[in-house]
This record gives C-alpha cells, structure tokens and sequence, in this order.
C-alpha cells in the first residue's frame, strides 16, 4: 500500500473514530440542560376532555407543546414562545436577557391567551406579516388561529378579528412562506381532524376511517397575505383542495434549485404528499412519480442539505414501535424531482415513535448532524398497547367512531422513549450517540427547536414535552470547528428573508441553508443561519439567492453573527448582541 | 436464478412430468396445467381464473392453492385471492388445506400492507390456521400457526401459544420418516424457546437440529452469535416487512 492510499484510508476512518467516545475523552458532542438555571419552567398540559369518551380524545390530541423562536425584540438574542393546551393555562413568551437566563414576559406583552372553552392552542408560529422589522405571532389552534402584531416595545395587539383567518379548523401546524414571491409572506395550516369542533361533538365519527389509508382528516390551508395583516384562502387555486390527509406537519424548501419554494405535508394514518410550486401561484402535485404512496404515521417535516450536494433533503419520522415497524424516511433528493429513502442505510432510521426532528450542525464540523425526539405517553406500569390491538382486530370495527375506542386511563403508550441524536459523519452515516452526549431524555418529547442562544456560535437544543416539562440544552461540545452565522433582512422579499437560499463555498466544500419558515412539528426554529466550517479558516465564496431573485455575492467575518440586508450587504448587529464565541 | 424463475422451473418440471399427482388428468389437473402455462407466459388473469377453477374442483388440494398464491404474489392480487378462498371456504367447510392456504393469502399480504393493516392480517391468518388445525392436525398446520405467533412482539402474549405448536409439530414430526422441511420446527421452536427468554434450551434444540440436518445455514448462523447480534438476526427474521416465503413446494418435493 503506498503512502498516499494509507493517507486515504485514515482519512476514510477518521470521522468514525473520532465519533467514538473513549474513556477519558470528552465525548464530541456534548449539551447540559439549564431550563432550570435559565429560569424556564414552563409545563405543558395537554387538553382534558369532559364526557364518557374524553380520555380517547385526550389521547388523539396529545401533541400541543411547541415551541417558536425568534427575536421579537430586535436585541440581537433570540427569545422564544411556548404553548400550552389546557383550558385556563397560559401560553408563555420568555425574553432572552443575553445573560443565559430569561425572563417570563407572558402578562407584559398579553400573549398567553387562546386556551378557552372552544378552543386548544397547538403550535405557534413568529412571522413579520407586514414587513415592519418586528416579529409578529401566529397561534393555531383546534379552533380559529390568533393573529398578534408586534407593536414594539415589548406590546402586543391582537388583530385576529380583521386577519381574514376566520375558518375553523383543527389545526397542528403552520408554517409562513412566500409562495408567490410578492414579498409578503402567507400561511399553510395544516389540519389534523376534520373541521368538527371536538369540545362540542355533533357526531362522534370523527377519528380516521382507516389506520394506513385514511382520507378523512383536515389537510391543509393556503392563506396569501396582502402585507397589511389581512389574509386570504386560496387552497382551492393553489391546488391543495384535493389533500384530505391526517396532516401532522408542513415542511417547505425548493426541492428542485428552481428558486421556488415546494411544500411536503407530513401526514399521520397515511401517506406523505409533495408538491412544487409551479411559480403562477399553483401547485402540482408529484407524490406517486416523488415518493411512491405511503401508510405510515409521518409525524415531522425537516428540509435540509444533509450530504452537502446542493440539493434539499427531507426527513420524516414515522412510528418504530412494539407493534409498528415502519421506520422513519430519510428522503435523498435524486437531483431529478424524485427521492429515495436512504434512513436505513444512514442509520436514521429508527428513533421509536417520533415526532419533531432537526437537522443542525452540532459541532461545525460542516456536516448537520439530526436530533429527533419521541415517546407518546409516559404514565403507568401497564402498556395500552395490546389493549389497543384488541380493538383493531375486531373484525367490522368502525375506527371512526369514538366510541369504539377503548379508554386509556392510567397506561403508558410507547413512553419512556430515549431521544435520539444522530452525528454527521459524512459519507451518508449517521452515528446515535445521545448518551454521550448528554440529550438521552425520556421525556414525551414533541418539538425540537435549535438557536443559538448565547450566540457563542455553537447550537443550542430546545425541546417540549406534552404534559410536561420543557427542555433546554445548552450546547458545550469542545473542539467545534469555525462557524458563520448569519441573519438575513429582506427589502424587496420579505423581510424574514424566508426562503432565502444561502451557498457558502469553504474547504472545498459547498454548504447549503435556506432560511425556514416553521419547518419540523410543533417547533419553530431561528431563522438565523448558522454554518459549521469544520477545518476550513476561510471562506471561499458566499453566495445568497434571495426570493425575488436577487443574488448577492459578499464576504462576511468567520465566528460573527453578521446581518445582511438584501441588496444593501452587511448592516450593523443590534448593540450588545455579542456572545462568547467558541 | 431469481425466486420467480426457480419457481417457474419448479412448476413446470412438475407439470410437465405428469399429472399434479400422478394419474390420470382430471378436469381440475386441466385447469391446473392452463395455469402454470399462463404463469410461464405471465399471462395473470388466465393464470388465476385457471387456478380457481381447479380449486372449485379440488378445494383440499394444498398444490393448487400453494402455486395459486404464488401466482397471487406476482400479480399484486391479493384481495381477489382473499375473495375466492372466502368463498371457497364456504362452498367447502371441511376442507383444512383451503382454510390453511386461506391463512397463507393474509400472510401473502403482510408486506404490502401498512403498519396497522399488517396486525389485522396476521390475526385474520391466525384464526384461518387454527380451523384448519381443527379440522385436521397436520405437522404443516401446526408448525405455521406456531411460526405465525412468533411474529407477534412479546407483549400479546402469543410466543408461549406459538412455543406449544411448534412442540406439538416437533412431537409429529418425531413420529414421521424425516423430511428436508422437518429442519425448519427445530428453527422456529429454537426461535420460541429464545424468545420465551430460555437461551439455553434454544440452544440445545439448534444443536439437535443442526445434528439431525448437518450444514444448515440458520442453524448454523444462530449457534454462532449471542447477546444482540443473535438478538439482530432473529428480530430479522421476524420482520413483517420482509415477504415470509409462503411456498409450500417442499411438501410435495422433499
């Protein structure tokens, strides 16, 4: 063997060996959880239904902890916003003091509202509506969403009443995106059950008619917005009238590298959808030729880059369970429209019953590695499960009907589940190695929201829990590579700048990020980009694609937060904004 | 030489060497041989019309309906084969190979159903196999019921029913002149016994079997591995996603 193939070989080996955790070595990723130092002690509560079958539907909308991040304040640090789903308890909004702690601004800024008596909060979503650089608020609900408008100063008005989102709707998910590149961002919801209000049952067929086919649920919603806070539907024209899935989650990302912005709909009981934007304002739906139809429990929708090609990819978690094997879909895009499901071969592929997961690179070493969470219901000792698969196999059973469904009362239900984090080793292989680093929770985990922040350039991890807790790791892994973050200001896209795509040339290497609009389930993250350098100390070319078409060139300083307006270049940071980088 | 082609060749070396069961052709051994020769030009829909009409004939013949099912696989018709052992089962109630190759159709189905479905299917098959059993005990309606419930994860309880069928086959077998396929209760009851948490047992039981059938590869791949590898290729073995091998050729081959 020469000299060089021996190189080659050790090159090969080096990113699995140093996966490894050896004795008396820091493992390479490594998070502490400081909910507790940072003074977030919030606890979600799911739903409790009145009536003989409330404990069913108690179980069918147990998600509702979520989690959005942003910086509503303009300060440079980002703050972020938790849900909670119980009638009488409040949503919360934290205030990130720069300082790792924060601080609970919920009554100042009179945003907990949205649980009553006809309506259950059950993700939140930060969006600047109307362009006026302040981060306003979407609340969805199993009801009619809540629209607040930023005021500044820490003031919130809520305009719902005049939004035009008047509809009802069991809705889960949402995400803000500029489908039609007018520069004024609109909303999909996706929708869970059907439009039938679950606190006041007319009928009690309501649950899905099938358990891997069903077309019986609330698919999603298009809202163009007008900038100006008002917002129409425009399903039916776009062409996403058709979807009558169980939808879980909404991921969107140009799939293609046609400078439109495609969606994936994640859908329980079913099959997953994707749609490309055709750039008039329609869709086209592509699934059979995309995906081929599925039956699985598609929980999460996460776009992103993962083997550093240049084209997007998307991660689904399904249900990997005592009695479901469905494994999750680790979707590679073919570069051609179409995908392929690589999750067993990266090792993706089982993280139990899933539900929220994100792509992020944990250690800047330039490949994003994936946290995904899991666990339905953690109680008591005895499992629903077969209780459960007693009811399915009834011969003739109407799965529809609630009342068909046996009660749970005090059992566990794929609880106590270890959440899963997989490293990037490059060469689609993924290492689980959440033990070592610390994130090995068992929480009923249900949102996975990463930021950075301290803005010490290394990405933290904030995780909801239904009924419980929530989570928040701080990253502290030792060693990380060089890194860029970057906060994009749109002036003729919006402002968000989402949707933005970002290519960063560096150590021969070409990173993509686009800048998302509430991608993954229950869970908002930054829309701050962050890039790991890995060994490179340069970078060779930056390149942002905005959605009006803009593309601008430009150099930006390593292991800084640099802001970015479109056509403008770097701007100045919010003063003190400034962390400790690594 | 892929599953499809040795089980083409199979076929039609047994069809073309006689009659199904060697005397003279009768109108179901006609319809027989029209399907195999519709099979072989891929030629489905004449396939299993064929099959049909020489199981309304001969509703018992365990042939007919294994090679009818494997036709069923390739052409992705699995609820018209559902549909006419339904029918058949009715028109023919005594007869345990219907009810038997009526099971083997939900098991056909299992990989290309989704999550939830799968349950339903292994159950329906369950309770078709266990009819079968009643009407008449044989080593190969014992030994599927007990294969089929140690599909099913540890928590339904169904692993010990599976462990005393397996035994009850390895019982019959023990008592018959020693067959190829004999090999594959020693598999599945080692399978049992590692599943019930009785390793060592398992282990014994292999060993018996890998004297009884000297170089067989399962045997051979279990004795070599413990803790989670053997764990790994057990659970693989039991995956409702991988298509079970539902041909029962070996019977009438062996």
């Amino acid at each position: 063997m020469t000299v060089a193939a021996c190189l080659f070989f050790v090159a090969l080996l080096a990113p699995s060996l140093l996966a490894q955790s050896e004795p008396g070595r820091p493992a390479r990723l490594r998070f502490e959880e400081i909910s507790q130092k940072a003074g977030v002690s919030h606890v979600h509560h799911i739903r409790t239904f009145k009536g003989k079958k409330g404990d069913v539907l108690g179980m069918f909308t147990s998600g509702g902890a979520s989690v959005a991040v942003t910086d509503y304040d303009g300060d440079g640090w980002d703050d972020f916003f938790l849900t909670d789903s119980q009638e009488g308890e409040a949503n919360r909004l934290y205030r990130n003091r720069g300082n790792g702690t924060f601080a609970d601004v919920t009554q100042s800024a009179g945003v907990g509202g949205g649980n009553d008596a006809r309506s259950i909060v059950a993700d939140a979503l930060w969006f600047d509506y109307d362009n006026d650089g302040r981060a306003d608020l979407l609340v969805v609900r199993f009801g009619t969403p809540l629209l607040y408008h930023n005021q500044g100063g820490g003031n919130f008005k809520d305009v719902s009443a005049t939004s035009g989102l008047n509809k009802f709707g069991n809705t889960v998910a949402a995400i803000a995106f500029d489908y039609d590149r007018d520069g004024y961002l609109d909303l999909m919801l996706g929708n869970y059950f059907k439009s039938e209000n679950l606190l006041d049952l007319k009928t009690p067929h309501v649950l899905p008619n099938d358990l891997d086919n069903a077309v019986n649920g609330g698919g999603v919603t298009l809202w163009r917005g007008d900038g100006h806070g008002r917002f129409t539907e425009v399903t039916e024209k776009a062409g996403f009238a058709r979807h009558s899935g169980w939808t879980l989650d909404i991921g969107h990302g140009d799939f293609d590298n046609d400078g439109l912005q495609d969606v994936y709909l994640a859908c329980d009981y079913g099959t997953d959808r994707i749609f490309f934007n055709n750039g008039d304002g329609s869709f086209r739906e592509t699934t059979e030729k995309a995906l081929g139809y599925d039956t699985k429990k598609g929980m999460n929708a996460e776009a992103a880059d993962y083997d550093n090609d240049g084209w997007l990819d998307i991660y689904v978690t399904n249900i990997t369970d005592e009695y479901m094997k469905e494994c999750n879909m680790l979707w590679h895009n073919n570069h051609d429209g179409t995908f392929t499901d690589l999750s067993k071969e990266t090792g993706t592929c089982d993280t139990l019953w899933g539900w929220g997961a994100k792509f992020g690179d944990f250690d800047n070493d330039a490949w994003q590695d994936l946290f995904a969470v899991n666990g339905l219901r953690s109680a008591g000792k005895d499992n629903f499960i077969p209780v459960l698969v007693n009811m399915i196999i009834t011969p003739g059973i109407d799965f529809t009907d609630i009342n068909n469904w046996p009660d749970i009362g005090d059992m566990s239900w794929s609880g106590f589940q270890k959440k899963k984090l997989f490293l990037n080793l490059g060469a689609d292989t993924f290492k689980e190695m959440s033990a070592d680093a610390g994130v090995d929770n068992d929480l009923d985990g249900r949102g996975v929201a990463l930021a950075d922040f301290d803005n010490d350039g290394l990405l933290d991890i904030f995780q909801t829990n239904a009924n419980q807790r929530v989570l928040l790791y701080h990253n502290q892994s030792p060693n990380p590579g060089r890194w860029v973050g970057l906060k994009l200001v749109g002036t003729k896209s919006n402002r968000d700048a989402i949707g933005t795509r970002v290519t960063l040339r560096a150590g021969n290497r070409s990173l993509i990020r686009e800048v998302s609009g509430g991608n993954g389930y229950s869970a908002q993250s930054s829309t701050r980009l962050h890039f790991g350098l890995g060994a490179a100390d340069r970078i060779e070319s930056l390149e942002i694609r905005w959605p009006s078409g803009l593309v601008q060139k430009l150099d930006v300083p390593l292991d800084r937060i640099s802001y970015i307006k479109e056509g403008t270049g770097m701007i100045a940071a919010p003063a003190a904004s400034e962390g400790t980088p690594k | 030489m892929s599953r499809l082609n040795a089980f083409l060749l199979l076929i039609l070396f047994t069809a073309s060497s006689g009659t199904a069961r060697g005397v003279e052709p009768t109108a179901a051994d006609n319809h027989y041989r029209e399907a195999i020769k519709a099979v072989s030009a891929k030629d489905y829909t004449t396939a299993l019309t064929e099959f049909e009409l020489a199981l309304d004939i001969d509703p018992d013949n365990l042939r007919f309906a294994s090679d009818y099912r494997q036709a069923v696989i390739l052409a992705k018709q699995y609820d018209r084969c559902l549909g006419f052992f339904e029918k058949l089962v009715t028109a023919a109630p005594a007869a345990s190979n219907a009810y038997l190759n009526y099971g083997f159709a939900y098991v056909d189905k299992i990989p290309d159903a989704g999550a939830i479905t799968q349950v339903i299917l292994a159950n329906k098959s369950l309770s078709l196999f266990s009819r079968s059993i009643e009407l008449k005990p044989s080593w190969i309606a014992y030994y599927t019921r007990g294969n089929s419930s140690l599909f099913w994860p540890k928590i339904f309880g169904r692993t010990p029913l599976g462990v005393a069928d397996l035994e009850e086959a390895m019982k019959l077998q023990k008592t018959e002149n020693k067959r190829g396929f004999h090999v594959r209760a020693y598999i599945a009851l080692g399978d049992g016994y590692w599943k019930m948490g009785e390793l060592d047992k398992a282990r014994t039981l292999w060993r018996e079997g890998l004297a009884q059938f000297p170089g067989t590869s399962p045997l051979v791949e279990r004795l070599a591995v413990e803790g989670d590898p053997l764990k790994a290729l057990i659970d693989g073995m039991y995956d409702p996603n991988k298509r079970v091998d539902t041909n029962l050729h070996e019977l009438w081959t062996d």
